[in-house]
């Protein structure tokens, strides 16, 4: 189960962030076998950004909470389904956060809400904290450097999708696009990463 | 490999990437949720996109959340712990149902049950049970220990495609590595017998997995392909 050494991402990890996310995926093998202190380190370490994640996604606080508490649920269920070979811990919980908050975002009671493809824009220039890094510092680099080649107005519907929860249908009107020419930028613009992130 | 390198790798980005992204409409997430319970390579490429794309999330603000969340999960666990022990079986049968619809494994279940219920005896030997989600929180298998020496039952409650490889059943007690219990199927309920007094020392809080390994089972004597579905034991 354990491949951390084999990992080729985890050899430009820097020793720190190595030990943080060593540190985590041990929280999370112990929650697995039941230990309900295992639990409550993994979500001292990354309920602030887990909740960061729901909130920005759900705009609302009093939701926001109740999908973070599902959320440590969910983890506390599934933790033996991580692998720390296959993911980073935190990439591995901020999926679980999304995942809920996108089915409650699109819940009937949530109906449809506008978002503005500037807000997605405004990257917060905050320090990084303990577990502030979803992924290596390297692989944010890429990842940054292959978003920087899409089309800018590409890029920003990216980040609104991945971010904000938008769909197809919002990023559509907010950029005045028919649905169809919104959905092939999308999925060309995901091809294009993938191939960047891949050489 | 999976669909997408040998099919359409560089034409089109997958239906895995656009759910990663969370551009999908909610039935189009509950549809493609339910493919992912069937095609394990599905679960693959949702992995390979959320590594892909996970970073985007460093951009994302940290907030801390007020600590009465914490006790809210705490006071969660432990009425899910009562409400397990007490209505497992009631609920075992409405899972069955509702997940599959399948008459056949649902028969198999319940003889599964039975099997159990038979066996049952007071005090400390009672059963464990173990439900055993899948990615995305649906029900994968079903499993019963006898813990007089039965061994373990497992019922699959959802269709796994597992092309050229088998699943293997893993006991992960706290705190230790994962023991193979040996292969399981993917089609029917297969029992299994367990070590004299295995259950005993590893306690009653360890979990069940199953994962995806090549024809005979893992070469390492630890999982080696992905873990696609895990459960807790629970107490009857």
């Amino acid at each position: 189960m354990l491949h951390l050494l084999n990992d080729p991402y985890r050899r430009t990890t820097s020793m720190e962030q190595e030990a943080e996310y060593r540190q985590l995926s041990a929280a999370l093998a112990r929650t697995a076998g039941g230990d309900r202190n295992a639990l409550k380190v993994v979500y001292r370490d990354t309920a602030a950004k887990l909740f960061g994640v729901c909130l920005r996604i759900l705009r609302d606080r009093g939701e926001a909470e109740d999908v973070l508490q599902d959320v440590y649920l969910t983890v506390w269920r599934r933790a033996a389904t991580f692998d720390p070979g296959r993911a980073s811990p935190v990439s591995w919980l901020v999926a679980i956060a999304r995942n809920r908050s996108i089915d409650r975002l699109r819940s009937g009671a949530y109906g449809r809400q506008m978002y503005s493809i500037e807000d997605a824009l405004d990257i917060p220039d905050n320090a990084p904290g303990a577990l502030e890094q979803v992924v290596t510092v390297e692989e944010r680099r890429r990842l940054t450097s292959c978003l920087d080649e899409l089309e800018p107005q590409d890029a920003s519907a990216i980040r609104a999708a991945f971010l904000d929860g938008a769909t197809y249908e919002m990023l559509a009107e907010r950029m005045s696009v028919p649905l169809g020419t919104m959905k092939s930028r999308i999925r060309r613009s995901l091809i294009k990463l993938r191939a960047c992130l891949e050489r | 490999m999976s669909e997408e390198d040998s099919m359409d790798r560089e034409h089109s980005a997958p239906i895995a990437a656009e759910y990663v992204l969370g551009v999908l409409s909610a039935p189009e997430r509950r549809d493609f949720e339910a493919r992912l319970v069937r095609e394990p390579a599905l679960v693959e490429q949702v992995e390979s996109w959320e590594s892909r794309l996970g970073g985007l999330a460093s951009e994302v603000r940290s907030v801390s959340p007020p600590d009465r969340i914490w006790t809210r999960i705490e006071t969660a666990l432990t009425a899910n712990d009562a409400v397990r022990s007490i209505g497992f079986w009631q609920n075992l049968a409405f899972w069955r149902w509702a997940a599959i619809g399948s008459a056949a494994i649902a028969a198999a279940c319940l003889a599964a049950l039975l099997h159990v219920n038979m066996n049952r005896a007071p005090g400390q030997n009672e059963p464990l049970v173990a439900r055993l989600d899948v990615s995305g929180g649906q029900v994968g298998f079903i499993a019963a220990i006898d813990r007089r020496g039965g061994g373990v039952t497992i019922v699959p409650a959802s269709t796994t495609d597992v092309k050229q490889r088998v699943l293997e059943l893993w006991l992960i007690a706290p705190g230790d590595q994962p023991r193979s219990l040996g292969l399981i199927q993917a089609e029917r309920p297969i029992h299994i017998d367990l070590p004299a007094g295995l259950i005993e020392r590893v306690g009653p809080h360890a979990t069940l997995a199953v994962s995806l390994e090549p024809p005979g089972g893992s070469p390492s004597g630890l999982p080696t392909g992905p873990v696609i579905a895990s459960g807790k034991l629970t107490s009857l």
